[in-house]
C-alpha cells in the first residue's frame, strides 16, 4: 500500500512503512499473541471434543460482522494515508473518521457478544475452552481500544493538516499497527471461531 | 531497506504500551478479585486464623520456611504441615526445639503459650485448606 | 568532575559497597549453616542471617542507585544539584537508619522488635525480604520522596534528557510500588498477591529502567556514541521489558491461591521475559563495537558488557528455566529458585551498580580513570566474583534438581530434611564458591587503594 511512499529523489530503495520502533513493538505483540495461539491449539488438540462442544455455543455471526468491521475500517485507513500521500490530508480526514467508526462499532459487537456470554456463566474461570475465548478476544478487544486512540491521534493530525508526503512517519506508524490489530483478528476469530 | 528510526517514536511507544499492559494487568487483578473467594479458603478466616498469621509473621517463620513455595528454602514447607503432621505434633514439635542435635539445622524456641500454638495450628490449616492448584506434588511438600 | 555536587555521590558510593561486604559475611555465615545446621546457633539463627543478608542486598543497591542518581543527573541536567545539603542529610539519616535495622535484627528477638516498634499498630512485618520494623519502612518512605524531591527539581530546572527521564521513573516506580509493603491483608492470598507487586514489580519492572539508564549513560560516556542512538535503543528495550514484565507477574500467582488462568497468562509472557535481557546484552556489545573513543577507563567497560550478559544469563536463561507453569510446579520454592535469584540479582543490579561506581568513583577521586595496575586489579576482582557466581548459580542448580527429583518427582519421595541430607556436597561447593566470590570482593576493596600513574580528569 504504502511501497511507493515518500518519493525521495535519487531513492528506489524500498522503504520500510512506518518508524522501526513500531516495527519492534509489534513484532512483540506478534510474538506474544503467536504463543499464545500456540499454546490454545495444543490445548485443543489435548480435548477436542471439549472445545469443539463449546464452540457451538461462540456467536459466530457476531464474529463475523466484526471480520468485516476490521477489513472494512483497515481499507479506510488505506484510504486516509494515501489521502496524506498525495498532499491531502486535510480531506483524507473523513476516512480515518470512518475507520474509527467501524472499529467503535466492532466494540460494540464485542460488548454485546461478551454480555451473552457472561449471562451464560462463562468467565476465565468457567472452562478451560472459557479461558482462551476469553482471554484472546479480550487482549485483542483492549488492542482495538489502543489502535481506536491512536487512530483518533491521527483523526486529528489529519485535520490540523500535519501530514504530507514529507511527514509520513507518524500515520504510517499509526496505521501500520491498526493493520496488526485487523491481522491478529483474521487469524483469531478463524482459529477460535471457525475451525473444528 | 531503508527506514525511519525516531526517539521520539520509541518514546511513545513505550508510554503507550506501558499503560496498554499496566491497564490489562488492572483488569486480570480485578478479574482475581471476583475469584478469590472461591478458592482462598476466606470463609474460615477466623480471629484464632488471624492471630496465627500474626504469630507466624513476628516469629519470622519466612526466614527458614517456604509457605505456598515462598520464602527461604532451609527449612521444610508448611503450607501443608497440617494434613502432613497433624495438629499434635505440630505444637509438640515448636515446643520440644531447638534439638540440640550437634550439626544439625536448629529452630529456635519461641516460648509460646498453649493459646499462642492453638493459634499457629489454626493459621497452618486454615492456609492447608487455600486451593492451590494442587501445589505441592506431593505431602513433603 | 563537571559539577561540584556530583560529589555527594561518592559517601553513597563507599556506603554501598561497604553494606555490600556485609551482605556477603552473612551469606557465607547461612551457606556455612546450610550444611553445619547448628553453626553460631543459637547466636546468629538462619532466618536472623537471611535477613541481614537479604536486606543489606536492598539496602546497598538503594545506596548505590542513589548515588548513581547523584551523579548522572546533575551532568544529564547540565545544572547543579537542586540541594547537595539535603542530600548529604539523607544520606546519614539513611545509613544510621540502615545500621539500626540491621543492629535490630542481630541483638532483639524479632517478637520483641516488633512489639517495640509498633507492628501492633500496623501489622507489616515478618514477611519475606519486607521483614523491616514499621518505622524503617515509614523512614525509607521518607527519604525516598526527599530523594526524588530533590533529584526531580534538578531535572525540572535543567535539560531534560531520555536518560534522566527513565531514571527518574524508574526511581518514582520503586518508591510507589514500596508502599505496597504497608498493606498486609490477613487474606494470606491476597497478602501474597500485593507482596509481589513490591518485589516482582520492583525486579522485573521499575528497577530494570533503572537498570537500562545507568547502562545507557555509562554507555555514552565510554563508548562515545550519540546520545540520540543510545536513547532511543533504551526506550525500545525498557518497552519489551515492561510489556513482558508486568504481565509476567503472573508467574509468581501459579500456587497461591490465584485463579489457575495465571498459569497461562504468566507462562506466556514470561516466557518472553528473556528477550529485552537478549536485547540488551546485544545493545551493550553493539554500543561498545561501534564505539568512537578509546576511554581510558576499561574496567567500567568491562563491568558494563559483563551486566548484560550475566543480566541475560541469570534473569533471562535461569528464569525461563523454570517458568512455566508445567515446571514450576516442580520447581516451585526449591534450590533452583534459588540459584535463579543468586544469578540475576547479581547480573542484573549488582553488576551495574559496580559499573557505575567503577566509571563514576576514578572522576569523583579527581581522575578520568584509575592507573592501569588499579584496574587489572578491578578487572580480576571482576571475573572471581563473576566466575564464582556462575558457580554458585550451577551448584545450587544442580542442587535443585536432585532435590527437585527426590522430593517431588520421585515415586517414594523423600522428606524435606532427608533430600537436603542427599545434596551436602553441592551446599560444600556452593560455600566454596562463595569464598571465592568474597575473594573477589576483597580485590576490589584493594583496587580502590592501588595509586600509580593516572590522568587528570578531562572532563
Amino acid at each position: 500500500m504504502t511501497s511507493h511512499a515518500l518519493p525521495l529523489p535519487n531513492s528506489t530503495e524500498p522503504r520500510l512503512a512506518g518508524d522501526l520502533a513500531i516495527w519492534f513493538f509489534i513484532m512483540a505483540e506478534l510474538l506474544a499473541f503467536a504463543v499464545f495461539f500456540a499454546a490454545y491449539a495444543f490445548t485443543r488438540a489435548a480435548h477436542v471434543e471439549e472445545f469443539n462442544l463449546a464452540q457451538q455455543a461462540l456467536n459466530r455471526n457476531a464474529g463475523a460482522i466484526n471480520t468485516l468491521l476490521l477489513l472494512t475500517g483497515s481499507a479506510f485507513v488505506v484510504r486516509a494515508v494515501q489521502g496524506a500521500l498525495a498532499g491531502e490530508a486535510r480531506r483524507a480526514a473523513p476516512w480515518m473518521l470512518a475507520a474509527i467508526a467501524s472499529g467503535v462499532t466492532f466494540l460494540v459487537v464485542k460488548m454485546v457478544e461478551y454480555s451473552a456470554a457472561f449471562d451464560h456463566g462463562v468467565s476465565l474461570s468457567s472452562s478451560t475452552f472459557d479461558m482462551f475465548y476469553l482471554s484472546l478476544t479480550f487482549f485483542h478487544f483492549m488492542h482495538v481500544i489502543l489502535g481506536l486512540v491512536i487512530l483518533s491521534v491521527l483523526w486529528l493530525g489529519l485535520r490540523a493538516g500535519r501530514y504530507g508526503p514529507h511527514n509520513m512517519n507518524g500515520l504510517e506508524s499509526g496505521a501500520a499497527y491498526w493493520h496488526m490489530v485487523d491481522l491478529l483478528w483474521l487469524i483469531l476469530f478463524p482459529l477460535v471461531y471457525v475451525i473444528h | 531497506m531503508s527506514g525511519i528510526f525516531t526517539k521520539s517514536m520509541a518514546r511513545n511507544i513505550f508510554y503507550g504500551g506501558t499503560v496498554f499492559f499496566f491497564l490489562l494487568f488492572l483488569a486480570l487483578t480485578f478479574d482475581s478479585h471476583k475469584e478469590f473467594p472461591k478458592r482462598d479458603n476466606s470463609q474460615n478466616l477466623t480471629p484464632q486464623v488471624i492471630a496465627g498469621k500474626k504469630i507466624w509473621e513476628t516469629r519470622n517463620c519466612i526466614g527458614c520456611h517456604t509457605l505456598l513455595g515462598e520464602g527461604a528454602y532451609f527449612a521444610p514447607e508448611l503450607g501443608n504441615v497440617y494434613p502432613r503432621r497433624g495438629p499434635e505434633f505440630i505444637k509438640a514439635w515448636i515446643q520440644s526445639q531447638p534439638t540440640g542435635t550437634p550439626g544439625r539445622r536448629q529452630m529456635p524456641q519461641f516460648h509460646l503459650s498453649d493459646e499462642e500454638l492453638d493459634n499457629i495450628v489454626a493459621f497452618l490449616k486454615y492456609t492447608s485448606e487455600i486451593n492451590t492448584a494442587n501445589w505441592p506434588p506431593n505431602i513433603e511438600g | 568532575m563537571q559539577y561540584k555536587s556530583q560529589a555527594v555521590a561518592k559517601p553513597y558510593f563507599i556506603a554501598a559497597i561497604g553494606l555490600f561486604i556485609g551482605q556477603i559475611v552473612f551469606g557465607l555465615i547461612m551457606g556455612l549453616q546450610y550444611v553445619i545446621g547448628d553453626f553460631l546457633f543459637p547466636e546468629i539463627p538462619f532466618n536472623v542471617a537471611r535477613m541481614v543478608h537479604t536486606n543489606l542486598l536492598i539496602v546497598w543497591l538503594l545506596f548505590g542507585f542513589m548515588g548513581a542518581a547523584y551523579y548522572m543527573v546533575p551532568e544529564e541536567s547540565e545544572t547543579e544539584l537542586y540541594s547537595p545539603k539535603l542530600a548529604i542529610a539523607l544520606f546519614w539519616i539513611f545509613l544510621t537508619a540502615g545500621a539500626l535495622t540491621v543492629l535490630g535484627y542481630l541483638f532483639v528477638p524479632y517478637a520483641t522488635l516488633a512489639q517495640m516498634t509498633g507492628n501492633d499498630l500496623l501489622a507489616t512485618m515478618g514477611r519475606e525480604f519486607l521483614e523491616q520494623p514499621l518505622p524503617t519502612k515509614l523512614g525509607i518512605v521518607v527519604v525516598a520522596l526527599a530523594f526524588l524531591f530533590n533529584i526531580t527539581m534538578t531535572v525540572l530546572k535543567g535539560r531534560k534528557t531520555a536518560i534522566s527521564t527513565v531514571l527518574l521513573l524508574g526511581l518514582w516506580g520503586l518508591a510507589i510500588f514500596f508502599l505496597f509493603s504497608f498493606y498486609n491483608p490477613h487474606n494470606l492470598v491476597k497478602d501474597k498477591y500485593y507482596w509481589w507487586w513490591v518485589v516482582h514489580l520492583w525486579v522485573e519492572g521499575v528497577w530494570e529502567l533503572i537498570l537500562g539508564a545507568l547502562l545507557a549513560f555509562v554507555l555514552i560516556k565510554v563508548t562515545g556514541v550519540d546520545r540520540e542512538v543510545i536513547e532511543k535503543w533504551l526506550y525500545v528495550i525498557i518497552t519489551l521489558t515492561l510489556i513482558t514484565g508486568i504481565i509476567g507477574t503472573g508467574h509468581h500467582y501459579y500456587w497461591i491461591g490465584a485463579p489457575e488462568y495465571w498459569q497461562w497468562w504468566g507462562s506466556i509472557f514470561s516466557a518472553l521475559e528473556p528477550i529485552p535481557f537478549f536485547a540488551m546484552t546485544v545493545f551493550a556489545f553493539n554500543m561498545v563495537n561501534r564505539r568512537r573513543r578509546e576511554h581510558p577507563n576499561k574496567a567500567a567497560v568491562l563491568w558494563a558488557l559483563g551486566t548484560g550478559v550475566m543480566a541475560f544469563l541469570g534473569a533471562g536463561v535461569w528464569g525461563f528455566l523454570h517458568t512455566l507453569a508445567p515446571v514450576n510446579y516442580y520447581t516451585h520454592g526449591s534450590q533452583i529458585t534459588a540459584a535463579h535469584g543468586h544469578m540475576a540479582f547479581y547480573g542484573a543490579y549488582v553488576m551495574v551498580v559496580l559499573c557505575i561506581i567503577s566509571y563514576a568513583m576514578p572522576i569523583l577521586r579527581g581522575r578520568a580513570a584509575n592507573s592501569n595496575k588499579a584496574q587489572v586489579c578491578e578487572m580480576w576482582s571482576f571475573w572471581l566474583m563473576t566466575v564464582a557466581m556462575v558457580f554458585i548459580t550451577l551448584f545450587l542448580t544442580a542442587a535443585g534438581i536432585l532435590q527437585v527429583w527426590l522430593q517431588r518427582v520421585s515415586d517414594t519421595p523423600m522428606s524435606f530434611m532427608a533430600t537436603q541430607d542427599q545434596v551436602a556436597l553441592f551446599y560444600w561447593m556452593r560455600e566454596w564458591a562463595g569464598v571465592m566470590f568474597f575473594v573477589g570482593l576483597i580485590v576490589y576493596v584493594i583496587s580502590f587503594f592501588i595509586k600509580g600513574e593516572t590522568k587528570a580528569a578531562t572532563q
